[in-house]
């Protein structure tokens, strides 16, 4: 018998993709929807330092094209926006004022970049960096511009660092270890890291605050706690990723700081699950949630969750671990996918 | 862009200011010094809710066809805009009001429907149109403005321009829309991060704010008044209504006569009888008017009075569809009515050339005292075009009624046979002037007779006359590859222009293809084609009718196998379509 169903994705990244993928596959006739507030199709976040450079173009950035939906009858709908939530009616709102509805809804909306407290007082002079709109915003300022500051906190800042550098641009660097996203760095790595990048000529501000920011026409002079003064055409900051669930506040879907799903990726409504970077899910074995981060994750958790929506039941595990060597340290990692 | 062209389409229900918006903006990047060229589509009802296009192609460097495919929709109205996303072309652009007074339904917003590739710019048309003006019915305005932002237009330019075209209405009207347009300006250079490639490099540096923007219809008017027409009969038809009504404001104002006829029938008769009497005269009508009139097309041709039947050709057969686009009219404007009936038919190709061809066309209904018959179609009728002011015509097209002189008039025959058929012809009260003048066949005086050389003569008279216009029709127009051709298109009317574009695509190309297309149909620049014909290896005529009514006339002068495009789609041909066409042939 046909199906019914309307199946509807919030997010058009790995996760996303996955589960319409995965839902296609073992529901040839169900109606498959796959949302996205950017009109870029599903592209590789981590080439974006190199579409800024210019090495590569939209072609070589994106996962895959247009016609592959158009095959799989899955609907894209890009540069739509989902505002609110509505679970007991398993309605949509989306920003351009149009209602959708599913009968099964996975959120798979990634995260954005953080603000943390420590640098909050300077957030109108920070810029963050984390998607392809992003990229289109800034690599003007980024091509034409000469000196930075990176405030580094995360995975993503030292492929922005070496970006810049590689561009011929002056990048100074100030290291947050406490603050490192998604784990601590320890005085080892702080220092393998600081070893790495000075190596290259990348000026590296350990044990240092920001203490004043100011806006001039000359750029942005900045004086650290330590005394450092400079002048910087921008100030980024990756301090780590937050989950993108504020259209589901308030909605009666729990969430923490993603949304929160048990072992089998349902929240706690039955038709809805939550895949990737914007879910936390409950762990058995410690009592408690974890954020999920990095395209791996995400990919498998999609996969899953779709099956689950399919009435599968399956759990969620860690991906296999492997090493992951960043700037001079190495990790074990189960989540973070070396694409280098 | 290296060359600018850019083809805007605005889409909305009928009295959200939908055409306006377009007649604004066409207007507009005409005073800036672009070519453009609009083609609007609207319900057929008068005044309804059904769904309005306004189509404008801007372009540095000419314009032929209005474009199929649009590279901006703005949306005024959401379930009509899903229909016109189709031609959107991939990489194109969506204007839309992403705040709405209310929520759509699922599926009943445009942007919902967009294609992976292409661009939205959602702009809160709505609300800033109600901040502006104090209500939603400037939104199309706030569209503007917003296009205007994203596309880099001058805002200061765009606005003098606005309160020129609203310069004598209330100062209300006039701030309300002036508002509404700086509001939507400002929004969108505040909010909207620009993610598409289009944009205005700079406005032209020639400013032309003395240029014409004006229809096919509009143009054949002011032809015709330029060449002093003085009675203008009709009765209303889509698409040739607006003809009339310019006719109903302008021929009083210059003594002359408008009339509302009961019908078809009462126009053709009127402007005989104007002819009769000395006086241009003129009537318009379509095809289902022109079928009624066709009875009295014998009696112009009879009797040798010169008449103009303006035909802007519909889909048919019968009423058809009042607002689409046809050229099925050829068969009964060239050979319809009965008798051996020579007529003459101009047909423009574009809205310059239906100013010139009704000059013409008066002028040789007066000269040759027969009938002429000048067919518009839909698109021509309605399509925009700007153009520099049409000069005044040349006096020898003023007066073409070759009167007898005294010698004549003393024994005076109306119908004299002479070597190139036009017999000196007086109007009545003229002394010593009289004649009979009836629809049967006459002898030299009018008087009827049936007999066998009476009849023989008479008719080669009339068809004698053809001869003479033969050398007064303006050069085919030639375009394209110059040498030995792989595929010659040999267009008509409004086709033309498209079929002249797809030439040149096919050009830059590399296919070897040229095009000919002729004002007049008939007398029909027969040798010339010829020539064309024998330097093409292929033929191919596109037309919009199913019989190919154009080409199976070219037969017969041509006498070889030709490719056709038969289209009946309601629309204007399209370039995309002759080109295509032109690369199966070349390819196959
Ligand atoms: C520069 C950079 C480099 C990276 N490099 C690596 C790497 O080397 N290795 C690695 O493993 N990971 C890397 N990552 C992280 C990795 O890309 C993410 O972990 C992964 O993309 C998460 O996938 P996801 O499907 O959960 O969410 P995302 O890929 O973030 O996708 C979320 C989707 O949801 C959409 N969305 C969000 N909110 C809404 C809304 N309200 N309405 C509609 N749609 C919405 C977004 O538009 C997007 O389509 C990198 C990230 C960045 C930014």
């Amino acid at each position: 018998m046909p199906s019914n169903d309307h199946y509807v994705i919030i997010g058009n990244g790995p996760a996303g993709n996955h589960a319409a993928d995965v839902l296609r596959k073992n529901d040839p006739d169900a109606r498959i929807t796959l949302l996205s507030n950017e009109s870029m199709l599903f592209y590789y976040k981590h080439k974006l330092p190199a579409l800024i450079k210019g090495t590569i173009g939209d072609t070589e950035l994106s996962v895959k094209g247009a016609r592959d939906y158009k095959e799989k009858n899955i609907r894209l709908r890009l540069g739509q926006e989902v505002e609110r939530i509505d679970p007991r009616e398993n309605r949509i709102y989306l920003k351009h004022m149009e209602i959708m509805s599913y009968t099964k809804l996975l959120i798979a909306s990634g995260a954005s970049p953080r603000v943390l407290p420590l640098v909050s007082n300077f957030a109108k002079h920070l810029k963050l960096f984390s998607s392809f709109t992003d990229a289109l915003n800034q690599i003007g300022d980024i091509r034409n511009g000469r000196r930075y500051l990176v405030l580094g906190g995360d995975l993503v800042s030292f492929k922005f660092v070496r970006m810049l550098k590689s561009m011929g641009k002056e990048v100074d660097c100030l290291l947050y270890p406490d603050a490192f996203w998604p784990f601590t760095l320890t005085k080892d790595m702080a220092e393998a890291v600081n070893k790495s990048l000075t190596k290259d000529g990348i000026r590296v501000l350990s044990n240092d605050g920001l203490k004043s920011m100011n806006q001039t026409c000359e750029g942005i002079d900045v004086v650290t706690d330590n005394g450092y003064t400079a002048t910087f055409d921008s100030v980024y900051a990756f301090l780590g990723m937050v989950p993108n669930i504020s259209f589901a506040l308030g909605s009666g879907i729990d969430t923490d700081r993603g949304i929160l799903v048990n072992d089998h990726l349902k929240t706690n409504f039955n038709n809805v699950y939550a895949a990737g970077d914007c879910a936390q899910i409950y762990n058995p074995d410690i009592k408690s949630y974890w954020l999920s981060v990095g395209w791996k994750n995400a990919a498998v958790q999609g996969a899953v969750a779709a099956e689950n929506l399919l009435g599968a039941g399956y759990v969620i595990t860690p991906s296999p671990k492997s090493i992951l060597s960043v700037e001079g340290f190495t990790v074990d990692t189960s989540w973070w996918e070396n694409f280098d | 862009m290296s060359r600018l062209d850019l083809v805007v389409e605005i889409c909305g229900s009928a009295g959200e200011g939908t055409i306006s918006a377009g007649e604004i903006l066409s207007r507009f990047m005409s005073e800036e010094g672009y070519d453009i060229m609009s083609f609007d589509s609207y319900p057929a009802e008068i005044r309804g809710f059904g769904k309005c296009v306004a189509h404008t192609r801007i372009s540095r460097g000419g314009v032929l066809t209005p474009g199929k495919f649009a590279d901006v929709l703005i949306a005024l109205n959401d379930i009509h805009s899903i229909g016109q996303l189709s031609v959107l072309k991939e990489k194109g652009v969506l204007i839309y009001d992403n705040k709405p007074a209310r929520y759509h339904l699922e599926d009943q917003s445009v942007v919902g429907w967009l294609e992976p590739g292409m661009t939205p710019y959602g702009i809160p048309l709505t609300e800033l149109s109600i901040k502006a003006s104090g209500n939603a019915r400037a939104r199309n305005m706030v569209a503007l403005g917003a296009f205007s932002a994203l596309f880099g237009i001058d805002r200061d330019a765009f606005t003098e321009s606005i309160r020129r075209r609203y310069g004598k209405k209330q100062q209300a009207v006039i701030d309300s829309n002036v508002n509404s347009f700086l509001e939507g300006y400002a929004w969108t250079l505040e909010n909207v991060r620009k993610m598409d490639s289009f944009r205005f490099d700079g406005m032209s540096a020639e400013v032309k704010r003395d240029q014409l923007i004006i229809n096919g219809n509009e143009a054949t008017a002011m032809g015709a008044l330029a060449a002093g027409l003085h009675l203008y009969a009709g009765y209303p038809i889509t698409p040739a209504t607006k003809i009339m009504e310019i006719m109903s404001k302008e021929l009083p104002k210059r003594g002359g006569i408008f009339l509302q006829t009961e019908d078809e029938i009462s126009s053709i008769a009127h402007v005989i009888g104007a002819g009769f009497a000395g006086e241009r005269a003129m009537t318009g009508t379509s095809g289902p008017g022109f079928c009624l009139m066709s009875e009295f097309t014998g009696l112009a041709v009879m009797a040798e009075v010169p008449a103009v039947i303006v035909d802007s050709q519909r889909g048919g057969p019968s009423t058809g569809m009042p607002t689409k686009h046809e050229q099925s009219d050829l068969n009964i404007a060239l050979y319809g009515g009965s008798g051996d009936s020579p007529r003459v038919v101009i047909a423009p190709t574009c809205v310059e050339e239906c100013y010139q061809a009704a000059v013409l066309a008066l002028y040789i209904a007066e000269k040759y005292q027969t009938l002429v018959i000048l067919l518009l179609d839909f698109f021509l009728s309605n399509s925009i075009k700007n153009m520099d002011p049409p000069t005044a015509p040349e006096t020898k097209y003023l007066n073409a009624h070759i009167v007898p002189d005294a010698e004549a008039l003393s024994d005076y025959k109306r119908f004299r046979i002479t070597e190139n058929g036009i017999s000196p012809r007086t109007i009545p009260g003229t002394e010593g002037g009289m004649f009979f003048a009836t629809g049967l066949e006459h002898d030299e005086r009018g008087k009827p007779v049936y007999d066998t050389v009476s009849h023989t003569r008479m008719t080669e008279k009339r068809f004698r006359k053809h001869k003479g216009i033969a050398t007064e029709i303006p050069a085919p127009e030639v375009s394209g590859y110059e040498g030995d051709a792989d595929i010659g298109v040999v267009a008509w009317g409004s086709s033309a222009g498209a079929a002249r574009e797809a030439v040149e695509y096919a050009n830059e190309k590399g296919i070897k293809a040229a095009c000919f297309s002729s004002l007049f149909i008939s007398p029909f620049p027969e040798s010339e084609l010829k020539l064309f014909s024998k330097r093409c290896r292929k033929i191919l005529v596109p037309e919009m009718n199913y019989s190919g009514q154009f080409a199976n006339m070219i037969a017969r002068y041509l006498e070889r196998p030709m490719e056709r495009l038969n289209l009946v789609t309601g629309l204007p041909m399209a370039s995309e379509d002759i080109l295509k066409k032109i690369e199966e042939i070349e390819y196959l």
